[in-house]
């Protein structure tokens, strides 16, 4: 199998505080993986400097072999990277279909002349993109919301538009920031149903933060633990369930609580 | 409501003056409005991409009438009259190089500053605005004499409404004004580009990752608010001829006015700029003609009052809720 993303060594500080310390990962084609930890350990900060929006003060990270730290998210995003976002970042004020033409426009050649005087490579690349988006509309489910303001949706439909938007760049490598949350049980089963169709359908590798252990444990292969910017753990989800290391982090140490605070902060 | 007072007076005297002045009025104002209407796009699509106001957009707009003057002479237009495509020819002419002048002034003095502070950039661009005025004025430049525009199109009435003739430049700047705008809601709304402009506008960051080239869009917007400026330069120069040298305060206060119109239509409002631009032109020609003509500016700024009061995100401006 194919290495598709890989981070070496990131690290990232916020004046003296370590957000992210030697954080590495390595996604094959088509793998799913979970990033998991307590508030604040620094998982966002992870998809941020991964998708470009953070710049490492050290590491690198790998899309497909090219070193893509140090290139503009937009530059990312059209090399395979795309992402969704735990506090929904969709554009509010345009349509439902509109957010996904929008990020199929990365996938288009004709510039600013041809868009203007309509040639016909842009006139079939526009009816190609609204064809693409549609049917990525349909797989989500909210197709026939497509001329509503995004804004307007409720909100287990704005996460499916956000994946939507997403797909819509053709990603080699998908991060999906808590897509789960908020959601009710039967959403939620829906919601992993459809991370496995994604994933056998378009051959992604993705890569997962949730909250939801029980998501979390059941679909990912690999899983990472970070607390306070370390990688505390990583392997398998059995072993993962039963690592000390992890337990502590999530429940604090056994014996002494205060100790184990005072020392971390 | 309290405005009704002034609105009542305002029609008594319409009425009491007659029909064919009331027409009169009503297509300078139109014409004037559609002028401003040019500059406050200009302002309103850049504050919807950057979130600032360009304050040297007013210089391009006079540069715009001084290079439509320049042209013109260029091609020998001052003695004989300019043959029918002199007026397209001087328009493409003008709106190519202003929007090469906003480019230029988008990567050069703003770009450097996308992550500084918004203050910085709002004093480059009153810098950028105060640079363009004064070489404007260089000898080598457009000088310091008031000058005197060829007339590109010819000076005759149109037709004749209840004894009022409507003059072909007035018709022309409302015409042009107006097909340009079309053009432009249509870009904006039907166009892929006009969609990651409102996805920039919207969250710039997220636009970027989703693969938008933000700075590429910043830089056709830049070009798109210049070109629209430079037609209006050319418009306001056929309308009203004498070009005052570009540190001459009519620039400001025209480019001033057109801010003012953007601001009450809401600004960042594709629409709502065009609609304040009427709205300003309207109550400044009215007023100037049934009330009073030294007070002019006057009616524009009480307009300006009277919507931050009644409605501070402007008619068309959307309500921004602040997050407690």
């Amino acid at each position: 199998m194919s290495e598709v993303l890989a981070a070496r060594g990131l690290s990232l500080s916020f004046g003296g505080l370590r957000a992210v310390n030697d954080f590495s990962l390595s996604l094959g084609s088509s793998d799913l993986a979970g990033l998991i930890g307590p508030n604040g350990a620094g998982k966002t900060t992870v998809f941020n400097l991964l998708t470009g929006v953070y710049q490492p003060d050290a590491g690198s990270v790998l899309l497909d072999g090219k070193q893509v730290n140090g290139k503009k998210p937009s530059q990312i995003a059209a090399a395979g990277l795309a992402r969704t976002f735990q506090n929904i970042r969709l554009f509010g004020e345009l349509s439902v279909l509109d957010n996904v033409r929008t990020a199929a426009g990365v996938r288009t050649r004709s510039g600013l002349w041809r868009s203007l005087l309509r040639t016909p490579l842009y006139l079939a690349e526009e009816r190609a993109v609204t064809e693409r988006s549609l049917e990525l509309l349909e797989l989500l489910g909210i197709a026939h919301r497509r001329e509503e303001q995004a804004r307007s949706l409720p909100y287990g439909d704005q996460r499916r538009l956000e994946i939507a938007r997403a797909l819509a760049t053709e990603p080699k490598v998908l991060l999906l920031d808590e897509p789960v949350a908020g959601m009710n049980s039967s959403e939620k089963v829906e919601m992993r149903g459809l991370i496995q169709t994604l994933r056998k359908q378009f051959d992604l590798a993705i890569l997962l933060i949730e909250h939801d252990m029980g998501l979390v444990m059941d679909i990912c292969e690999h899983i990472t633990v970070l607390d306070h910017g370390m990688t505390i753990a990583a392997g398998k989800p059995a072993a993962i369930q039963s690592n000390p290391a992890v337990i502590e982090a999530y429940l604090g140490a056994p014996e002494d609580e205060t100790t184990a605070e005072s020392e971390a902060s | 409501m309290k405005l009704g007072g002034p609105v009542v007076m305002l029609g008594l005297l319409i009425v009491q003056h007659g029909f064919p002045k009331f027409l009169q009025t009503l297509v300078n104002s139109v014409a004037l409005g559609s002028l401003y209407a040019l500059i406050a796009l200009g302002y309103t699509l850049v504050y919807g991409v950057l979130r600032f106001i360009n304050f040297a957009h007013s210089d391009v707009f006079a540069v715009g009438a001084w290079l439509s003057f320049t042209f013109a002479t260029a091609f020998g237009w001052v003695a004989t009259s300019s043959p029918l495509w002199g007026m397209p020819l001087v328009l493409l002419l003008v709106m190519a190089a202003c929007a090469l002048l906003g480019v230029t002034i988008e990567i050069l003095a703003y770009r450097p500053l996308r992550k500084a502070p918004r203050l910085n950039v709002l004093i480059t661009a009153i810098g950028v605005s105060l640079f363009l005025q004064n070489v404007g004025q260089l000898s080598s430049v457009f000088g310091t004499q008031p000058q005197r525009m060829p007339s590109l199109i010819e000076d005759r009435s149109l037709f004749t409404i209840a004894q009022v003739h409507i003059r072909l430049v007035d018709v022309t700047v409302i015409a042009l004004a107006l097909a340009l705008m079309m053009a432009l809601q249509w870009m904006v709304f039907r166009t892929r580009l006009g969609r990651a402009m409102r996805a920039v506008s919207f969250d710039e960051k997220v636009a970027s990752l989703m693969g938008i080239n933000v700075n590429r869009v910043v830089t056709i917007t830049f070009a798109i608010g210049s070109a629209l400026a430079a037609a209006g330069g050319l418009l306001f120069a056929l309308k009203y001829e004498g070009l005052k040298q570009t540190a001459d305060a009519t620039w400001v206060l025209l480019g001033l006015k057109a801010f003012v119109a953007a601001v009450v239509g809401g600004i960042g409002n594709v629409r709502g700029a065009v609609a304040g631009a009427l709205l300003i032109g309207v109550v400044e020609v009215f007023g100037a003609s049934y009330l009073s003509p030294h007070m002019r500016d006057v009616y524009v700024f009480v307009i300006l009052i009277v919507v931050l009061l009644l409605k501070p995100s402007g008619i068309l401006g959307k309500a921004v809720r602040e997050k407690v």
